[in-house]
C-alpha cells in the first residue's frame, strides 16, 4: 500500500516538475521577440533564427541559469528590443507613468467636482 | 477598361466634393439653409461614384484584370472567387477605397435623416472636408486604378493567411466602426460651431455613435477568432500593435457612449461629450496611420511607403489642431459640470470614463511610446502582453467593482430608498454566489485569478439582479445584455488564461505520447488535392480521462504565392476546445511538429464578445424607432 502511494506521489511530482519546466520553457520563448519575423514571439515560429533561440534557451535551462539570466544574456546580445517585457529603467519610465498621471488627474478632477457643491 | 470607368468615377466624385463643399460654404455664409435640395444632390452623387468605383474595383478583382497594378499585386486566377472580391479591400489601395465610400455613405445616409438643416449643412461639410483629404490622398499616393504596360498574365496571388472567409467580412466590420465614428466627429463640430451642442444633439448623437461601436466590436471579435483559428498559436489575443489600434477607439468610444447618456439625461457634461467625440474619430485616424504607414511590422501593414506616412500623419495633425481649435474656441459655456454627489449614477459615469480613459492611455503609450523612443533616441523596446497585464488587472478590477453598482444607483440622489434595498439585497447574494463559485471550481492560489473571478461573478450578479428588477425591459435591455457580455467575457478570460494547457511535441504516425493527463495517438496521415493547394491531413486522437476527441489538423501547401500555413483543427463542447495544429519540422524530416491546446471557455469568449455587439445593435435600432 506503502509502496504505490509512493509511486503515486513520485508520478504526481515527476509530471508537475516536468509541467512546470514546459510551462516556464513557454513562458519564456513567448516573452522573446522573433527578431526576423513580423511582430512574432519566437515561440509563434518556425523561422531559423527562432528555431535557434529555442534550442539555446532550453540549453540554457537545463543547465541551471534562471529566468532572469536568460533574458540578461539576450538582451547584451541583441538589445532590449528582444524582450516583449520591458521591466521598469530609465527608458520605460515614461511607460510605467503616464497611464497612471492620467489617472490620478481624472480621479482629482472627479473628487472635485465632488466637493464643490457641498459649498 | 472597366479601370478607366473607376478611375473616372473617383475624380468624378473628387469634383462633385469640390462642387459640394462649394454650394455648402455659400449657403452658410449666407446664413440660407433652405437650399438643401443641391446639396443632396451632391451628396448622394458622390456616394454613388464612389460606390462605382469600388465596385469597379471589384469587378477587376473578378476578372483578374492584371493591367491593374493593384489586382497584379494582389490576386491570382486560380483563387476561389470569393477570395479575387475580398482581395479588393485586402490591400492598401482597395481598402482606402473603402474607407472613403463608407466616410460617403454615413453622410448620405446621415442627410436623409430628420436633423435641423443648419446642423445637416455644418455635418456634411465636415463631413466632405474628410472625404477630400481622403480622396486626394487615395489618387496622388495610392490610386487602385494605377495601370501597367504591357499587362502581366499573371497575378502574384494574395498572402494565403488572408485567404480565409472570416477574414473576408472583418475589414469591412472594422472599417464601418472606424470610419463610423467620423460622423459623430462631424457632427460634434457642426453642434460645436452652430452652439447646439445640448441634449437635442445627445439624443441624435447616441445613435451614430452606438451604431459604429457595435459594428467595431463585431469586428475585433471576428479578427480575434480569426487570430485564434488560423494563426494556431492557441491565443486569440496578442497584444499586437494592430490589436490596440482597433482597441483604442473601441475604448473612446466606450466612454463616449456613458457620457453622452449624462448629457442626455442632465444637459451636463457637454464639453467632455464634445470632446470624446472628437477623440474617438482621431484615435480611428491615429489607428489607421499606425496600421498603414508601416511604423509597425505586422500583417496589416501591406505596403511600407514613407509617403503615404508622412501624409496619414499630417493629416492627423491637421484634424487634431483644427478639431481642437474649434472646441476649444466654441466649447460649450452654460452648465458646464453641474453637481455631482457621491452616490448618484452621473458620479459613476465618471468614474466610468476616467477607468476608460486610463485603458485607453495605457494602450496608447504601450503602442507608441516605443515607437517614440525608437524616434528619439534610436532604443528599441519590445511592450508586450507582461506589461498590458500587470498594469491593467488591478485598475480592471477597481472598474467591474464600480460597474456592478454603477447602474443600480439612481439619477436622482435624493432617491436613497432604492439605494439602500438594492444594496441590502444585492451584496450579500452577490457574496454568497460569488465565494461558492470560486470555491467550488478552483483550489487555485493564484490571486489574480481569484480576483479576477471574483469581481466578474460580482457584476454578472448584479447585471441579472438589476434585470429581474427591471420595470420596463425594452428600456434598458441593450445596456443588461451588453454589460451582462462584458461580465462574462472577463470570467471566461480569466478562467481561459489559467486553466488552458498545452502540449508541443514531435511525433511520428502510429506513435502515442502521454504527457499530463492527456494520450496523444497519431494515428495516420492522407493527401488532398484543391485548386490552388495541396494539403497534408494528420489525424490524431487525444484521450483524456475518458473522453476522447479525434482531431484532424492540416498543413497546406499554397502555389502562389508558394507558403506554408498550418490549418487548426478545433472540437469545442461549449466549456472547452480542443485545439490542435501541425507544423513540418526543421530537424527530424519523419516526424511532425504538433501543437495541442486544452482551451477552456473559448466559447464563451466569443459569445460574449456577441453579447456585447448585440446590446448595442438593438439599443440602435430602439433608437431608430423613437
Amino acid at each position: 500500500m506503502r509502496k504505490y502511494f509512493f509511486i503515486i506521489i513520485f508520478f504526481i511530482l515527476s509530471s508537475n516538475v516536468f509541467s512546470a519546466s514546459e510551462e516556464l520553457k513557454n513562458k519564456i520563448y513567448k516573452n522573446i521577440r522573433c527578431i526576423v519575423c513580423q511582430g512574432q514571439s519566437i515561440y509563434e515560429s518556425n523561422s531559423d533564427f527562432a528555431i535557434d533561440l529555442k534550442k539555446l534557451i532550453s540549453k540554457k535551462l537545463e543547465n541551471g541559469e534562471n529566468e532572469k539570466q536568460i533574458y540578461e544574456f539576450l538582451i547584451s546580445r541583441y538589445g532590449d528590443w528582444i524582450v516583449y517585457n520591458p521591466g521598469l529603467n530609465i527608458n520605460s519610465l515614461a511607460l510605467w507613468l503616464l497611464p497612471l498621471i492620467i489617472f490620478i488627474t481624472g480621479g482629482f478632477l472627479i473628487f472635485r467636482l465632488n466637493s464643490k457643491k457641498k459649498k | 477598361m472597366a479601370g478607366y470607368i473607376g478611375n473616372l468615377a473617383l475624380f468624378f466624385s473628387l469634383i462633385f466634393n469640390g462642387f459640394l463643399i462649394f454650394s455648402l460654404i455659400k449657403g452658410i455664409r449666407n446664413n440660407d439653409f433652405k437650399n438643401s435640395k443641391i446639396i443632396n444632390f451632391f451628396n448622394n452623387s458622390i456616394f454613388f461614384l464612389l460606390l462605382i468605383s469600388f465596385l469597379t474595383l471589384i469587378y477587376c478583382f473578378i476578372v483578374s484584370d492584371f493591367s491593374n497594378v493593384a489586382v497584379y499585386q494582389n490576386s491570382h486566377t486560380t483563387k476561389p472567387l470569393i477570395y479575387k472580391i475580398s482581395g479588393a479591400w485586402g490591400n492598401h489601395e482597395g481598402s482606402m477605397v473603402l474607407f472613403i465610400l463608407i466616410l460617403s455613405l454615413f453622410s448620405f445616409v446621415f442627410a436623409r435623416t430628420k436633423v435641423s438643416e443648419k446642423l445637416k449643412f455644418y455635418t456634411v461639410f465636415f463631413q466632405s472636408i474628410l472625404i477630400l483629404i481622403f480622396l486626394i490622398f487615395l489618387i496622388l499616393t495610392s490610386n487602385p486604378f494605377d495601370q501597367m504596360d504591357p499587362k502581366p498574365s499573371q497575378g502574384l496571388g494574395l498572402n494565403p493567411i488572408l485567404q480565409d472567409p472570416l477574414l473576408a467580412i472583418h475589414p469591412p466590420f472594422l472599417y464601418f466602426g472606424y470610419v463610423g465614428f467620423s460622423l459623430v466627429f462631424s457632427f460634434a463640430l457642426a453642434g460645436l460651431v452652430t452652439n447646439n451642442f445640448d441634449k437635442s444633439w445627445s439624443k441624435i448623437a447616441n445613435f451614430w455613435i452606438i451604431l459604429p461601436w457595435s459594428l467595431l466590436t463585431v469586428g475585433i471579435g471576428l479578427g480575434s477568432f480569426w487570430a485564434y483559428y488560423e494563426l494556431g498559436w492557441g491565443g486569440y489575443w496578442f497584444w499586437d500593435p494592430v490589436e490596440n489600434a482597433s482597441l483604442m477607439p473601441w475604448l473612446a468610444a466606450t466612454a463616449l457612449i456613458h457620457s453622452n447618456i449624462v448629457t442626455l439625461k442632465k444637459d451636463k457634461l457637454h464639453s467632455w461629450t464634445a470632446l470624446l467625440s472628437i477623440f474617438t474619430f482621431i484615435m480611428s485616424l491615429l489607428g489607421t496611420f499606425l496600421v498603414r504607414s508601416g511604423v509597425l511590422n505586422s500583417v496589416h501593414a501591406f505596403a511600407n511607403d514613407p509617403y503615404r506616412g508622412v501624409y496619414i500623419l499630417s493629416t492627423i495633425l491637421f484634424i487634431t489642431f483644427f478639431s481642437l481649435a474649434i472646441f476649444i474656441i466654441k466649447s460649450p459655456k452654460k452648465s458646464l459640470y453641474g453637481e455631482y454627489s457621491f452616490l448618484q449614477k452621473d458620479n459613476f459615469i465618471l468614474i466610468n470614463n476616467c477607468f476608460l480613459i486610463f485603458f485607453l492611455s495605457v494602450i496608447l503609450v504601450g503602442t507608441v511610446y516605443p515607437i517614440i523612443l525608437d524616434a528619439i533616441s534610436g532604443k528599441s523596446i519590445s511592450v508586450g502582453p507582461v506589461y498590458y497585464h500587470t498594469i491593467l488587472a488591478p485598475f480592471l478590477f477597481a472598474f467591474l467593482f464600480f460597474m456592478s453598482h454603477g447602474p443600480l444607483i439612481s439619477w436622482n440622489k435624493e432617491d436613497k430608498f432604492l439605494q439602500i434595498k438594492n444594496f441590502k439585497i444585492f451584496f450579500p447574494i452577490s457574496i454568497a454566489i460569488s465565494s461558492v463559485i470560486i470555491f467550488w471550481f478552483f483550489d487555485y492560489k493564484d490571486i489574480i485569478l481569484i480576483l479576477g473571478l471574483l469581481f466578474s461573478v460580482y457584476l454578472i450578479v448584479s447585471v441579472i439582479f438589476d434585470w429581474i428588477s427591471q420595470k420596463k425591459l425594452s428600456l434598458n435591455f441593450g445596456r443588461l445584455v451588453s454589460h451582462l457580455g462584458f461580465g462574462t467575457l472577463i470570467f471566461a478570460i480569466f478562467v481561459n488564461a489559467y486553466l488552458s494547457k498545452e502540449i508541443n511535441a514531435a511525433m511520428k504516425v502510429g506513435e502515442e505520447i502521454t504527457i499530463q493527463e492527456f494520450v496523444i495517438k497519431f494515428k495516420s496521415i492522407n493527401k488532398i488535392k484543391k485548386e490552388n493547394y495541396e494539403e497534408v491531413f494528420g489525424n490524431f486522437l487525444v484521450t483524456n480521462k475518458k473522453k476522447q476527441v479525434e482531431l484532424t489538423p492540416s498543413i497546406r501547401k499554397y502555389d502562389q504565392p508558394v507558403q506554408f500555413t498550418s490549418e487548426t483543427s478545433i472540437k469545442t463542447n461549449f466549456i472547452v476546445d480542443y485545439y490542435f495544429a501541425i507544423n513540418l519540422s526543421e530537424f527530424e524530416k519523419d516526424k511532425i511538429m504538433v501543437r495541442f491546446y486544452y482551451k477552456p471557455l473559448m466559447f464563451w469568449i466569443w459569445f460574449s464578445i456577441l453579447l456585447i455587439a448585440f446590446g448595442g445593435i438593438y439599443q440602435t435600432f430602439r433608437l431608430r424607432n423613437e
